[in-house]
């Protein structure tokens, strides 16, 4: 069992063993889930030493798995194969480190902690395992594992219209996970793998899927296929259902609607897993399966891409801006950054894709720290709304502090990890036009709307907020500032926020690579430019 | 037809595990007879020792080579006998989770189910429509019986609709024989002379006559638009009967139906589109019985639609018309036991502390003991289909055969029915969910009863749950038994 292995399944076993833990001994759960968090970030130590930074996937771990004879058509084999490259080894570093703040967060939980603490240990485990696995359907299995814990986290622990949320979300990341399930056993039907034998065998191997020499001659999926429904052919179809259900995670307008309310209604900790890891699944899932796997088809709809995500980039700001809940407004705004991750990859330019898995990184670490600090306000009042509170930073300075360095982060000031992506994805953005004229030059131009919007609603939240004389409505106590536990959660946050803005070469150095090695592959400038 | 007195003694050693069935039938009336009251659990002993022995004789004859009996009425194969043991293991299952004994009519309540099982395995082997008839209705009237041991009148009712519904349909299936048999002069479905008559024929009635038939079949398996008893049934029955019931002759039914569809399809050979005619009852069976499902508050008649819905995933395999979607039909079938099984015995565990008559009542339950509703979680969860369970394995082995199916013939309808039954799933969740949501997500009321969650029971519902993970992660142990079986008419 190789170390990736180890990060998967530490938490996983973990979690099933605390299952014959009394539930009497409530204290001893936060803190196994405490050590199974330094445990994986030790291993994610070694991980990165281990790691060479290069092309290619490293500290593979392949295993068969299943193997059906299916009769005349062959073999169906699965894999347990996990490996790393240079997309998804900061997406495993971001969740590691993000769970572990979610567990320190969590600390305040009082509900039946036994119950919680191990839906999050298998959610850890799930979340990890989606970002390592490179056999489809091992993906497909850790994907829809964080289901069923997230809905009892949202549906148990969660605020007062918790059992909606929950139930929506589940309903539309479902409908999005089958819609990826059309395409799994539509496409593994048409792959085999590439060493001769007697007998054909169906593959899940995302390696091997996304080769194209690999597809079978005839089948629905090859790509002189002639089958046809309606105005696309059936590889057109295929990715269009992949990128439906991946947006749906991401969130992108209009599949959009369940976020808001998940946010508002899950306890901070589940925020900001959902925020900072659940959504990356959706740029995560374009750029490892839907994108190589039907480069072609990408090609095709990388306008769609660019204009989903740039509504997006629009909408989410504008949603935000006419907010009056603090934590919808914050989640809005997710939805506006997620959408620079699509602009980013639709450009298919080197800077675009560093760009948007940049993005989705300082996303991950400001969208976090942004809902933790809607929590210490909710902790301590339990309103969130807007209107509310004038004049915080008189009584509570150094909240104001981690306020002001969140909101002016996820603004994009340079300075901060939210500018390096965004300004790489708008290189990529207006370079397109001239690279490999995907994306017209209009999308970016329109895109830095966004950008304006942004400071717009941010700035206009810290005058209403923080400014003025200090009011609070419908409560009585006293406000005290940020105690040692939060302190312990935002300060490293701020820290990670500010050090991928000032030294981004320490995640170019992993991310480049991966971005170089994508473009060259599937989306090179000269095939694209000649018609 | 000639029979030999050679023959019929040779058939009749292939018959063992039936004739065990039945001694095991008339030891328990009798037993019944002299048993004091209290002495009835020796009965239930006798029924479960029956199963067993059947279940290992089936193992020992296990690969035969086709074997025809009695002349051509009966054939064991492996096809057969692989659903023999599933009617085994669900009667095996039914009895165990009998445990709310009526003592009156304990060695009646044996005697029917033991019928029940019998019919089923006799009407699996049937290879002539005299035996399927009378196999079937073996299955049936017991089943109308069963189905008003609730004793009370919403039982009698139900029983009472399960028999006007079950009459017509058998009605319905003799006229298809008489007319098939008029145009084929045959009434053994797997001669040369049928299908050489039937392919000859250019009648409409052939259609007529062999949807007829079907009509019977389908009634069985609860598939629209014969489905429209089981909501009523399923509702007023007591709870192990009603798993008993949705499990058994439901298979009992696929087993023959892919028999005479294969067939009447003169495989292959048949003008008439019964791929299509497949696919259509399959859709409609998804369709109806998921959407019926989600306006249902009454837990048991809720699983009755979903149990319309699944008998149209299992018909995906048959309307695949190819071995492989019949081998996953077959991989569909034990999953399907395995998990109804979980989810109609978790309820059944609950029962004991009131009725369960709405799924209200489950609010919070969840919190007051922790492995029944798990069980249930479980069980739901494989019902819709999600990982880690087999139910998950199931749905993408049929859906797998039906892309292929569809890539292969570019048939239309195909298409229909995989891009519906999937989104189908999503749907479902909504419902499946329903009772775990209550039994988690929801406050206990003050006034709820305490569930006395009984070790047996949990323990059982430990060993399904482990199946169906396991199954998941290691489908071949399974698969590879059931790709042995091949069939051939």
């Amino acid at each position: 069992m190789n170390l990736l292995s180890l990060l998967i399944f530490v938490p996983i076993v973990a979690g099933l063993a605390a299952l014959a833990i009394p539930s009497r001994y409530a204290g001893s759960f936060r803190l196994l889930s405490l050590a199974v968090c330094l445990i994986q970030s030790i291993l994610l130590i070694f991980i990165f030493t281990e790691y060479k930074s290069g092309v290619g996937f490293q500290l593979i771990e392949k295993i068969p798995w299943i193997s059906l004879d299916l009769g005349t058509w062959g073999i169906l084999q699965a894999e347990y194969f996990v490996a790393l490259d240079g997309l998804s080894l900061p997406m495993v570093a971001l969740t590691v480190g993000i769970l572990l703040i979610a567990t320190i967060s969590s600390w305040t939980i009082d509900k039946n902690r036994k119950g919680y603490f191990i839906l999050l240990l298998i959610l850890n485990g799930a979340i990890i395992g989606s970002f390592c696995a490179l056999d489809f359907l091992l993906f497909y299995v850790f994907f829809e594992f964080m289901l069923l814990p997230m809905y009892f986290l949202i549906g148990i622990w969660g605020g007062p219209k918790r059992e909606y949320a929950s139930i929506k979300f589940f309903l539309y990341t479902l409908l999005g996970s089958i819609l990826i399930l059309i395409v799994i056993v539509g496409l593994y039907l048409s792959v085999k793998t590439p060493d001769a034998s007697d007998r054909v065998v169906h593959t899940f191997n995302v390696v091997h899927m996304q080769d194209t020499d690999n597809l079978i001659p005839g089948s629905a999926l090859a790509l002189d296929s002639t089958s046809q429904l309606g105005p696309y052919s059936f590889r057109l179809w295929a990715f269009l259902l992949l990128f439906v259900g991946f947006i749906i995670k991401l969130p992108a307008v209009p599949f959009h609607t369940w976020l808001p309310d998940a946010h508002v209604e899950a306890p901070t900790p589940i925020s900001v897993i959902l925020a900072a890891l659940l959504l990356k699944f959706g740029g995560y899932g374009l750029l490892r399966f839907a994108y190589p796997i039907f480069p072609d088809s990408a090609i095709y709809f990388s306008w769609l891409v660019g204009f989903v995500g740039l509504v997006s980039i629009i909408y989410g700001a504008l949603n935000a801006l006419s907010s009056r809940d603090l934590k919808r407004l914050i989640a809005y705004s997710s939805v506006s950054h997620m959408g620079f991750v699509l602009l980013g990859i639709a450009s298919a330019t080197v800077e675009g894709v560093t760009g948007a898995v940049y993005q989705m990184v300082s996303h991950g670490i400001i969208s976090a720290m942004l809902f933790l600090i809607a929590g210490v306000l909710y902790d301590r009042t339990k309103d969130r709304l807007i209107e509310n509170y004038s004049g915080l930073a008189v009584k509570m300075k150094s909240y104001t502090a981690f306020v002001l360095i969140a909101f002016f982060a996820s603004m994009g000031l340079p300075g901060f990890a939210g500018f390096m992506g965004e300004v790489m994805i708008f290189f990529g953005a207006f370079q397109s036009h001239s690279a490999n004229g995907l994306l017209p030059t209009w999308m970016a131009i329109a895109a830095t709307l966004g950008l304006l919007l942004g400071a717009g609603y941010y700035l206009w939240t810290i005058q209403r907020m923080f400014y003025g004389t200090y009011a609070v409505r419908n409560t009585l106590t006293d406000l005290p500032d940020l105690n040692r536990r939060e302190y312990l959660m935002l300060l490293p946050l701020a820290l990670a926020a500010l050090l991928f803005g000032i030294l981004p070469q320490l995640l170019l150095n992993f991310i480049n690579p991966f971005a170089t090695e994508f473009v060259n592959t599937w989306f090179p400038f000269e095939k694209l430019l000649t018609p | 037809m000639e029979l030999k007195l050679t023959e019929i003694s040779d058939s009749v050693w292939h018959l063992l595990p039936e004739w065990i069935l039945i001694s095991s039938l008339i030891a328990s009336v009798i037993l019944g007879l002299i048993l004091t009251q209290n002495r009835q659990t020796i009965l239930h002993a006798l029924a479960l020792v029956t199963y067993l022995v059947a279940f290992f004789i089936i193992i020992q004859q296990w690969p035969s080579q086709p074997t025809s009996l009695f002349g051509g009425m009966l054939r064991l194969d492996d096809f057969s006998s692989f659903f023999k043991l599933l009617f085994l293991g669900g009667g095996f299952l039914t009895i165990l989770i009998s445990t709310k004994k009526r003592v009156a009519t304990a060695s009646e309540y044996i005697l029917l189910i033991n019928a029940i099982v019998l019919g089923s395995c006799l009407l699996a082997m049937s290879m002539h429509f005299v035996m399927v008839l009378l196999s079937l209705e073996l299955v049936s009237l017991s089943s109308y019986i069963l189905a008003g041991f609730g004793f009370d009148k919403k039982s009698s009712e139900g029983s009472l609709k399960y028999f006007l519904f079950g009459t017509v349909a058998t009605a319905c299936m003799i006229y298809g024989f008489s007319l098939i048999y008029g145009l084929s002069g045959t009434l053994d479905f797997s001669s040369s002379q049928f299908v050489s008559a039937l392919s000859n024929s250019s009648s409409t009635l052939v259609l007529i006559g062999s949807f007829f038939i079907l009509a019977g079949f389908l009634f069985k398996i609860t598939a629209v638009p014969f489905h429209l008893w089981a909501p009523d049934v399923y509702e007023s029955a007591p709870t192990p009967i009603v798993a008993f019931l949705s499990v058994v002759p439901k298979l009992a039914g696929f087993a023959i139906l892919v028999k005479v569809v294969l067939s009447v399809n003169l495989f292959g050979q048949s003008d008439y589109p019964w791929q299509t005619i497949v696919a259509v009852i399959a859709l409609a069976s998804i369709v109806v019985g998921n959407l019926s499902a989600l306006a249902q508050t009454n837990p048991k008649r809720m699983l009755a639609y979903s149990s319309v819905a699944q008998s149209g995933f299992l018909l995906i395999g048959l309307a695949t018309l190819s071995m492989e979607g019949i081998h996953f039909l077959m991989f569909y079938s034990v999953i399907f036991l395995l998990m109804n099984f979980l989810v109609f015995s978790t309820l059944h565990q609950y029962e004991h502390a009131g009725e369960m008559l709405t799924v209200d009542s489950f609010a919070g339950l969840g919190r007051v003991s922790f492995l029944p509703a798990f069980s249930m979680l479980i069980g739901m969860v494989a019902l819709t289909g999600l990982p880690p369970t087999a139910g998950f394995t199931a749905k993408l082995l049929i859906f797998s055969s039906l892309w292929a199916s569809y890539a292969e013939t570019s048939t239309g309808i195909l298409l229909i029915l995989f891009v519906a039954g999937l989104i189908a799933t999503v749907i479902s969740l909504f419902f499946y969910l329903k009772i775990p949501y209550f039994l988690f997500l929801k406050e206990v009321p003050s006034n709820a009863a305490r569930t006395k969650s009984s070790r047996s029971g949990n323990l059982l519902h430990l060993i399904l749950v482990i199946l169906l993970i396991y199954l998941f992660i290691q489908p071949g142990v399974l698969m590879g038994w059931i790709n042995q079986i091949t069939f051939v008419l």
